[in-house]
This record gives C-alpha cells, structure tokens and sequence, in this order.
C-alpha cells in the first residue's frame, strides 16, 4: 500500500480482510465489523503485502465519547496515552505482567497493553483520570495517599484501578481477597503492605465505617 | 536580646515538632494515585516523535547497518547509526528511529537492517575464564582488584581453631527494574535551545552530555524531572538512551520520545554484579570468630563489579581477603541500592551462621559476641524478641526436617553512611504578599519522599500547615542539589532546606519587627498565626506587611544540620514445605536507625521496600543468558519475576527511637542489605538445609532436604 494513511485521517484504509488479519478474531464485533465492511466496500484496492493504515473509533472512556484513529493493532494502552494523551494509565511491561496499564472494561479489571483499541469500541472504559468524581479523589485514593501505598508512584494507578475492582466486586473484601485482587500488579520499592492497609480502610469506609 | 540570626539552625528534640518526625502523607500523594502526575514517559509535546532502539541480536559481532529500509516506511520520520564495528554485550544499541506513532517506530525498527558477522563471546564465567576465551578487556578476563591482610597468619589462626566452615556462596546478576524505563523526551526544535526531560535521579547531572549531542551551549538546556518512577542506581546519566534521543531530535529538529521497551530495559538498563565468594572462617570454643580467608568474584559484565570489603561488620581476628572481577561480553553493572553490600551480607550473614550452628551457639548471642558496636546488640535484641526467638526451639541447632514443614528464623544486620555532600545543596524559600510559601531545590524524588520533606522542613519552621507550603524539584534552573544515590540525599538537601527556612523566620521577624516596632525576639510563628509584641496576627495579614517582591532567603549546606552512619537489624521467620521445597516468607522485621526521622510513613514505607526487594532477591530473581545462543532469556517480567502480593510477609518497619542523634541521616541503602541472608538463614534454621547459592528456589530446597536425608551436604 503506498498511500499515506496520515493524508486523510478521516477515511479508514482498510479492508475487511488485511483488518481482520492484522488483528486476528478480535476485531470481529459487531459494530466495527459494520463500520469496516463499510470501509472495505468503498475502499477496493489491491491487497497489500503489509498491513498498514488507521481505522477510526469511538471510545467511550471515563463517560465521554472519544473519537479517534488507530491502527488495527494499537493496543489500548496506546491509544489511551498516545492518542487520547490521558497519560494516567502507565506503560510498563507491554505484555500483561505487571498491572500498571490496569483498567476497567465495564466495569471490569483488564490489562490496556493486552487489549487492543479496537476490541474496546462499546465498552465503557474507566481510567484512573475518570476514577472520583468532580476531580475529586475516590475513597480508594484517599486511602492510597493516607497509608502510604505509593512511592515513585508509577504502579499506583494500576493499583488503584485493582483496589477499586476488588471492592467494587467484594464491599466484605479481607486483606488476603485484596492481596489476590492486587496479584496483577508489580512495584518495586515495595509499597504493598501500605497499599494493603490502604485497600481494607477503603473497603471499611465503603462499607459505611461499620 | 540575641538575634536568632547569630543562633543559627538547629533541629528541635523530636518531641517538640507539629510535622517533622510525625507521619507525613506525601505531598505529591493526590497527585500520583489520579494518574496527573506527569513523568517523563507522560509528556506530550506538538510534532512529538517516538523513538525505538535497535539492539544487536548477538553478544559480540562485526555489525553493519543499513538505514534505507526504515527511512522508506511512512511515519519514520529519523533514522540512526549509533554504533557500527564490533559490538561486545548482549543486546548493544547500533541503531534507532524515530517515528510518527509507537507502531511506527517499532515497524522502522524491525527494517533496519544489519550486516552480522558473529564473533566468539563469553557470557558466563565458564566461558569467561576457559582457556581459549576471547578477551573481554584489553587486560583479561580476571583483573585483580585488592587484597588485604595476612594470609599465613590466617592459615595459623584456623589451625587454632575450635570450628573451620569452608565454603562457597553464590549471587546471581540482579536487574533494578525501575517500573519507568529509562531514558527522556528530548524537546529540540532546531535553534540553540533544549528541554529533557528525563526519568533520572541526577537533574543537574545531563545537561551537558545534551548539549554535547544537540552541539549547543550547556547553559541552554533545561532538564526536567518533576515526577521519576525509580532508579534504584541505574540512572545517573543521560545515557545511551538518552544520548540517541538527543541525536534522533536533532536529526529532524523535532521533540523525541525515547523511554525503551522492557526488554530493551533489561538488555541496557544496568544490573547488580553477580558474585561469587569462597570462604574459610574460624571460630573459638568461646564463641569469637578468629580468622577468615575471603576470595571474592564479582561478575560485572564489561564493568568492574562491586562486592564490599570482608569481614563485613563483623568483628574477625585474623583476616585475609582478595578482590577479582572477571569480566563477560554483557552489560556492565551499575549502582543499585547499596552496590556490593548485599554480596558481602549474603556471604558474611551465612557464614557466620554456619560457624554459630558449628559451635553450637544461639544465633543471636553469637552475633552479638562478634558485633562491636553496642547499637546492633540493643537492635538485634529488639527483633529477635519481635519475630519470636525468645520462645522459637531452634536457637542453637536446626530443626529436623520432620512431618510436611518447618519453622524457622533467621538474622541479619547492616550498615551505611548516609551522609550528606558538603555544599551539594541549596535552597530557596519565598514568603509572597498574599501569604503563598514556596520552598524550591533542584534535586529529584525518586519516590523517596524529598518534595515532602522539601514543604515539610519550612512549614515546620514557620508554624504552617504542610499543605500551605508548596515544594518545587526537578528542574535545573531550581537552586542546585546533587544526584541522589547512596542515600546522600536527606543529608545533602535537609541542611540547606532547614537553613533556608530559618533564614526565612529571622528575616520576616525582623521585618515585623521594623514594621510593627517590636522586639524581634518577640516575633513568633506557630499554629498559623504570628505573634508580635503584644499583637497576634494571622499569616496572611503579616504577609501583606511585605514588600511587593515579596521575601526572599537562600540557605546553604550545614555540616551541623547531618549527622553519618546507620545501623539495621533485620529477622525473618520462614515456613518451608518440606514436600515441595517452597518456601513461604511469613515475617520479616527491621529495627533501622537514621538519627532524626524527617516524615516516619515515608521511612516505614523505604524500610518495608528494602525489605521486600531483598525477599525478592533471595527467593525470586535471576538474569539468565543462554551461553550457547548469546542470549538474555531473562528479558521480560514473567522471566524475571519480582516479588507481588502474594510474597508479600507480614512486615514490621520500626525506626529506632533510641538513636538519640538530633539530625537526619539517609537510610535507603541499609535496609536492603541483610534480608536475603535473613531469609536463607531462616531456611536452615527451618530444616537444616544451608542453601549458599541465590535465588532459593524450591528446588534447591529439595535437593538439600534429599541430601541431607542421605547424611550429605550440598556445597
């Protein structure tokens, strides 16, 4: 392909087929299978050799419907801080080790680096950005910043989407319920026990202080 | 009356503060746990590039690089040679890109082509010491490096000896893993003007290795690192990361994004020096050591290594110990968190249990007997009872191994300076008309709590809250401060934060005293309000007394202000599940003094990081090279794996309050250093299996426990 996907970033360049093998079986769901027949019936073209070129979606992240390109292999990750610049959401290991890409997928915990951008078209994603509200702390954050649960701070949000999960899921959540819940996630100074008191105040205080 | 300026700062008795020496919540808290806080890998500028490295896939090569390729693919915007000829370490840069998008820039990468002609390598020490290996350095494969004592007087003293345990213990190459990978965005857009910003523990320390690459005056770059996430040692310099960001933006002058991927990181981002150590130590039948012979190998790639001086800590009659690096075709070691000290506490710690179980001594009386300085017999004292040793049954020979596991503890201690560079630091504190506090410094928080401490330090002084006071870091036009490593930190920058915040008291009392025609003796700040004469004023209406600059105080480093020299002792309890070899760490407990506890959440916080970084040592991590293929297999967190919740123990961080010393004294290093020799001591103790050989893997517990089933011992 030698056009430049970049000349007109509001026409999708793909087909269906050179999408769906970049992609794999993922990009089968039903509204952007739509939305890249489309594309594929206006765009005919001669099959490249190498899968190139920007599709545009719509995410829906923390409430707001946010419309941009991709390429069919842009992770999550990237398209949240590489194209929507909500840079909360960190980068770390690229392949679903460590937990610091953590979001919520309706609802849901799950690792930006191993979704792809494409698959999360009509889901609700919540980032750490659109964790509280009116810019406020959520009561997971507060406790984070109370006990301590961060050092350099660059595995926190991933922590703090993990924390915010698990209590969602189990407002009863122990500490070893919240240890499993936080499994996902690496650090390295070491802010876990901190983070660990952080989860079973917050848990408390959801709870109603009881 | 005396002027206060004459008295000079002095740090109050502990008791006395509102803020200082009480638990802290960091201030850049709310900041970090909702994503705002902005790190170098966060910034976003218009027209940004990302960049990629290109790492030789062999150890040692003839390397030839072609750009074509990667310039031809949309998007790349800048190609790199960085370096063509003979390549010596695992993974070395040779080329980078520099692309529109991540995707991009990865595609421009993988079509970059190389020209490989393979050479011979050696990755190991097998290899690295055979008889035909390639030289590594000019000078060899093994280089001496020291040797100390007297080797004939320590063959007499064991000779004499009532117990001699020879043996040899090992410690893998250890990476730093900083969550952030390092690197920097270089923002240069042509011109004679640049911004980095860099995830570095070294502000000040880049500049000019920038400007070299961008070929522009030094005076003209600014560094920015308002938010860093972990270097651990690894980050002191622009490095090749930082230097290829810098040749990429200068290539097509547009801002570049380089922070590396994790294998990259793995590849160049620096690593703890292996080691190997063989000892012979002695003991009397009173329970003293009496002499150990010491023969260390530190396993620093192309670099020299670090293992610290023998005896380490403990007291020893006779001792004689020799040095060597022996060099490999891989990345040279770095600083990490007390570089050479864990190898020496690992070796030290286990020997010295091994001479106790030997004599037939208690673990803890027997250190206590070799250790000098009382301060580690109150603090072993104070751990021993907090893990439960008074009533454990193993406490001069191990448990048997019988039934399906076992219990048992172990100990440790450490030392460090923590000092702080004389002059290193400066600080600015300004008092504006509408009641605004900033107090700004150079320095970085590598998430060690100094933009806590910088706010805290001045709000103290002046009788504010904490949150009245606004700390600026990170940034090379601030008032200069030094790299942070080896826990220089707190006692380079807290002397000069605390002169400056009293210089700002005694001015803006002697202001309002001139204004409100007082005695300035009779000017206090305290609770938020300012107390005159007889008037009492709130902060903001004695802040509109000011001149419209406001006010303004500079203060300096003060030898008085710091103190050096930290102790710590740590225990550990095990469960080790005698059918599996696993090896659950339950308790871990750290008595640490650091003289003045500047914010106590944030050193608890530092004292359970040491600990849980040494249980991941010792029971976890390993940089493993495929020696045939050249190859790190170790290069991603499932292959290398840290500790996560699931390790973590319950963990006792107590800052020792019977260190009566009135300053601060940085303690970072100290907390890393015994814990892994706690734990493998624990696991003897447990079940009489003495593992020497980092990590403890539940194989080598099965081995051992077989062993000693068959009456051997593992060596």
């Amino acid at each position: 392909m030698t056009r430049d996907p970049h000349s007109d970033p509001k026409r999708p360049t793909l087909s269906r087929r050179t999408f769906l093998a970049g992609a794999g079986g993922v990009a089968a769901s039903g509204a952007l299978g739509a939305h890249l027949e489309a594309a594929g019936a206006e765009g005919a073209q001669p099959e490249p050799a190498i899968l190139r070129g920007t599709v545009e979606i719509t995410l829906t992240v923390n409430g707001r419907a946010r419309t941009l390109q991709v390429e069919p292999r842009t992770t999550l990750l990237s398209a949240l801080r590489d194209r929507l610049e909500l840079c909360g959401t960190k980068s770390v290991c690229e392949r679903g080790n460590c937990g610091a890409c953590t979001v919520l997928l309706d609802g849901e915990p799950a690792n930006a680096c191993l979704t792809l951008a494409v698959s999360a078209v009509g889901r609700a994603v919540t980032t750490v950005e659109g964790l509280g509200d009116e810019g406020g702390l959520s009561v997971v954050q507060e406790e984070l910043c109370t006990h301590d649960g961060l050092m350099c701070g660059f595995c926190t949000p991933g922590f703090a989407m993990s924390l915010t999960a698990v209590l969602a899921r189990d407002p009863e959540a122990s500490l070893d319920r919240i240890r499993e819940g936080c499994a996902g996630n690496l650090c390295r100074c070491g802010t876990y026990p901190h983070v660990f008191q952080a989860g079973l105040e917050a848990a408390r205080r959801l709870r109603g202080g009881r | 009356m005396a002027s206060p300026r004459r008295d000079g700062p002095v740090w109050k008795p502990r008791a006395e503060n509102q803020l200082l020496a009480h638990d802290l919540p960091r201030v850049d808290g709310p900041l970090k746990v909702s994503g705002r806080a902005r790190y170098s890998h966060d910034v976003r500028l218009p027209g940004m590039l990302y960049g990629r490295l290109v790492c030789c896939p062999v150890p040692c090569a003839e390397v030839a690089v072609d750009l074509a390729g990667a310039l031809k693919l949309p998007g790349v915007e800048a190609a790199v040679v960085v370096h063509e000829g003979t390549t010596r370490t695992v993974g070395q840069v040779v080329a980078a890109v520099a692309a529109r998008t991540v995707e991009e820039a990865e595609d421009g990468a993988r079509a970059v082509r190389l020209s490989i002609e393979e050479l011979p390598w050696a990755v190991d020490r097998e290899q690295a010491l055979a008889p035909q290996a390639p030289a590594v350095t000019r000078r060899g494969n093994r280089r001496e490096r020291g040797e100390d004592g007297d080797a004939e007087a320590v063959a007499r003293a064991l000779a004499e000896s009532h117990a001699v345990v020879e043996a040899t213990y090992s410690l893998p190459v250890q990476h730093h893993v900083c969550l952030e990978t390092h690197g920097c965005v270089c923002d240069y857009r042509g011109g004679d003007e640049a911004t980095i910003y860099a995830s570095t523990q070294a502000t000040f320390g880049i500049a000019r290795d920038a400007a070299r690459v961008l070929d522009i005056p030094a005076r003209n770059v600014r560094t920015i690192v308002h938010h860093m996430g972990g270097g651990f040692g690894s980050k002191f310099s622009l490095d090749i990361h930082g230097r290829v960001a810098c040749m990429l933006s200068k290539e097509c002058s547009r801002p570049v994004h380089l922070l590396v991927d994790r294998s990259t990181e793995f590849h160049t981002g620096g690593n703890r020096s292996g080691s190997r150590q063989h000892l012979r130590g002695g003991v009397s039948a009173e329970g003293e050591l009496t002499a150990l012979e010491a023969e260390a190998e530190m396993f620093g790639g192309v670099g020299g290594g670090a293992v610290a001086r023998m005896p380490y800590i403990y007291s020893v009659g006779r001792v004689h110990a020799r040095r060597a690096s022996v060099h490999t075709h891989t990345d040279s070691s770095r600083a990490m968190r007390a570089p050479g000290h864990p190898q020496a506490s690992f070796a030290m710690e286990s020997l010295v249990d091994e001479l106790a179980t030997a004599g037939g001594f208690d673990q803890v009386e027997f250190r206590k007997r070799n250790l000098a300085d009382p301060v580690y017999h109150r603090q072993l004292d104070r751990v021993a009872l907090e893990i439960g040793w008074p009533g454990h049954p193993h406490r001069s020979a191990p448990g048997d191994a019988e039934g399906i596991e076992a219990v048992g503890i172990g100990f440790g201690v450490s030392v460090w300076g923590g000092g702080g560079s004389a002059d290193a630091c400066e600080c600015e504190v300004r008092i504006e008309r509408d009641g605004g506090v900033t107090s700004s410094m150079g320095s970085q928080d590598l998430g060690t709590g100094v933009r806590t401490y910088l706010a805290a330090i001045v709000a103290e002084e002046l009788g504010l809250e904490l949150s009245a006071v606004e700390a600026r870091l990170g940034d090379n036009r601030l008032p200069k401060a030094n790299a942070s490593g080896g826990s220089v930190t707190t006692g380079s920058a807290a002397p000069a934060i605390k002169d400056a915040a009293h210089e700002a008291r005694v001015a803006f009392a002697e202001h309002l005293a001139e204004v409100l025609g007082v005695d300035t003796g009779s000017v206090t700040f305290d609770g938020g309000v300012v107390r005159a004469g007889k008037e009492t004023l709130s902060w903001s209406a004695a802040c509109e007394t000011l001149p419209d600059e406001g006010l303004r105080a500079r203060g300096v480093w003060r030898e008085h202000l710091q103190a050096s020299g930290v102790h710590g002792a740590q225990a550990a309890r095990v469960r080790v599940d005698l059918e599996t070899g696993r090896v659950r760490v339950e308790k871990m407990v750290c008595v640490q003094d650091q003289g003045l506890p500047l914010n106590r959440l944030a050193l608890r916080s530092q004292i359970n990081g040491g600990m849980i970084q040494a249980l991941s040592y010792a029971l976890l991590e390993e940089r493993l090279i495929d020696p045939d293929l050249g190859l790190l297999l170790s290069d991603n967190l499932e292959d290398y794996k840290i500790a996560g919740s699931l390790e973590i123990p319950e963990l006792v961080a107590i800052i020792d309050d019977d260190d009566e010393r009135a300053a601060p004294i940085g303690m970072a290093e100290a907390v890393v250093i015994p814990g892994a020799a706690a734990i493998a001591n624990a696991i003897h103790n447990a079940c009489g299996v003495r593992l020497r050989h980092l990590p403890l893997t539940p194989t080598k517990v099965l081995e051992g426990l077989a062993a000693r089933a068959r009456g051997e011992e593992v060596r």
